[in-house]
């Protein structure tokens, strides 16, 4: 399988980690990602927030570099793939707004066809690759570990969009649990991180974040396993700073999936990777990294 | 007790049972644009305030409602479908939802409460309602075609690692795109 890697802004910027863990891994379980040239930024929460229009010819002309391409795309994000998610999906059944945006891209040359579709990483790793190649993949099961997944708001919600696309809503669940680690259930599970207030609402974002890190210490679990960078920013990061502000510590370790994925399979963290999590890992991944 | 009375009103007192916006005693009626809901439902993304029925699923649903009562759903809902249009656009409670869509999940009449907020940040940003964060990502976007921007020592590690180059090859269509939808005024007004 070949998509169109959709990386975003966060990812490149802040958290190289993640995009070279996923570099790395998902070649070995046969996906190709070939980069997208060009690509603008994805029109995330604040910029849907300021203008519509904008919103929807921003993501059309990511969608339209895909079918350029000819391939599907595939995001980290999970605002990424909010955005054009949703804007596929409206532009594929809505002929009014659909000419509304092409009259927008005609200025740069350009028009949305509506020939591709749009992937998470945990689509892609369930769907295409599946659960079973996965568990085949790892050859050191992470067994013992106790861990909360936070699949993250736009994953999952609105859950109208994703019964269509025949999802269900466990794939993070039975993915983490054939890495060999127990996905532990935890109350407000599908709770926000609080991440979208992070620069709008600093204090109300930290509280989010910080239920959300009170239910998964309730559960007992020992790290937290995330596939957005948003939630991967405001749970680990996030920790810090309620530390400051409400002088708790909860030091619990903050992993992306396919960190865990790679350990799982044999293949070692690199040194900054390690300290790239302001959580020391080194505690539940000891023997591994 | 709230009292509702008016020309333009039944005057039936159906709403003082379910009404808890406290400034509606203090607002005349005659400052009520009754027009509010209309030019709600008119945007792309305002069209689920038609639906509510005050049910309040999406407050009960709500994380941020937990936190704060300053940020109320069902009531922002009330407020808009009665006309409160300078008690919502222009405060902070268009900025308080996190849109993670819970409650397009609960609400009963598909009535999207988290898309109708996307509607109202848009028309508070017309009005020159928009948080410093917004701004910046906003100007960010228009400048360089992303909204977040690595630091030299991300661009240096990504240059060792021999990772693909961050480029703004995107960013003259990018602008011409901002400049089409007039967004590109928006952002130099901040």
């Amino acid at each position: 399988m070949k998509y169109a890697f959709f990386l975003g802004c966060l990812i490149p910027a802040r958290e190289l980690s993640y995009e070279v863990s996923v570099r790395k891994v998902l070649p070995e379980l046969g996906i190709e990602l070939v980069d997208m040239k060009g690509a603008n930024c994805c029109a995330p929460f604040s910029i849907q927030s300021v203008d519509h229009a904008s919103w929807m010819a921003l993501a059309a002309r990511n969608l339209c570099l895909a079918e350029e391409m000819g391939l599907d795309i595939m995001t980290l994000c999970n605002d990424c793939y909010e955005s054009l998610l949703m804007v596929n999906n409206i532009l594929k059944r809505n002929q009014e707004l659909r000419d509304k945006v092409n009259q927008i891209l005609s200025e740069v040359g350009k028009e949305f066809k509506g020939r591709v579709d749009v992937k998470n990483l945990v689509d892609v790793l369930y769907g295409d690759v599946g659960v079973g190649k996965v568990k085949s993949a790892v050859k050191e099961p992470i067994n013992g570990l106790k861990v909360g997944a936070q699949p993250g708001c736009h994953l999952t919600k609105p859950k109208r969009i994703h019964f269509e696309l025949l999802r269900g809503f466990n794939e993070l669940d039975e993915l983490v649990q054939a890495t060999g680690a127990e996905s532990v259930p935890y109350e407000r599970k599908e709770m926000c991180c609080g991440g979208p207030l992070r620069d709008i609402n600093d204090d109300l974002a930290r509280q989010v974040s910080r239920q959300k890190l009170m239910a998964l210490k309730d559960a007992e679990v020992q790290g937290v396993v995330t596939v957005c960078p948003f939630c991967f920013l405001q749970l680990d990061l996030g920790q810090l700073e309620i530390k400051r502000h409400f002088n708790e510590e909860y030091n619990l370790p903050v992993i992306h999936f396919i960190e865990l994925l790679r350990l799982g399979m044999g293949m070692k963290l690199e040194d900054w990777e390690v300290k790239a999590h302001r959580i020391p890992i080194t505690g539940i991944l000891k023997d591994r990294l | 007790m709230k009292s509702v009375k008016s020309k333009n009103i039944l005057g039936c007192l159906t709403c003082p049972l379910f009404c808890t916006v406290e400034k509606l005693e203090s607002v005349a009626l005659n400052e009520l644009d009754l027009g509010f809901m209309g030019e709600v439902a008119n945007t792309p993304r305002g069209k689920g305030i038609l639906l509510c029925i005050q049910c309040g699923r999406c407050s009960s649903g709500c994380p941020i409602a937990r936190l704060t009562s300053e940020h109320n759903p069902r009531r922002l809902m009330e407020m808009i479908t009665l006309g409160f249009k300078n008690e919502v656009l222009p405060t902070q409670l268009p900025w308080y939802c996190l849109s993670c869509f819970t409650c397009l999940d609960r609400c009963p009449q598909g009535g999207d409460v988290g898309e109708v907020m996307f509607a109202i940040r848009n028309l508070a940003v017309r009005l020159g309602n928009m948080p410093a964060g917004v701004a910046a990502q906003a100007k960010s976007l228009y400048e360089t075609s992303r909204v977040i921007n690595p630091v030299r020592t991300a661009l240096d590690r990504r240059e060792s690692l021999g990772l693909s180059k961050i480029t703004t090859d995107g960013l003259e269509e990018v602008q011409k795109i901002l400049k089409r939808t007039g967004m590109d005024k928006m952002v130099k007004k901040e």
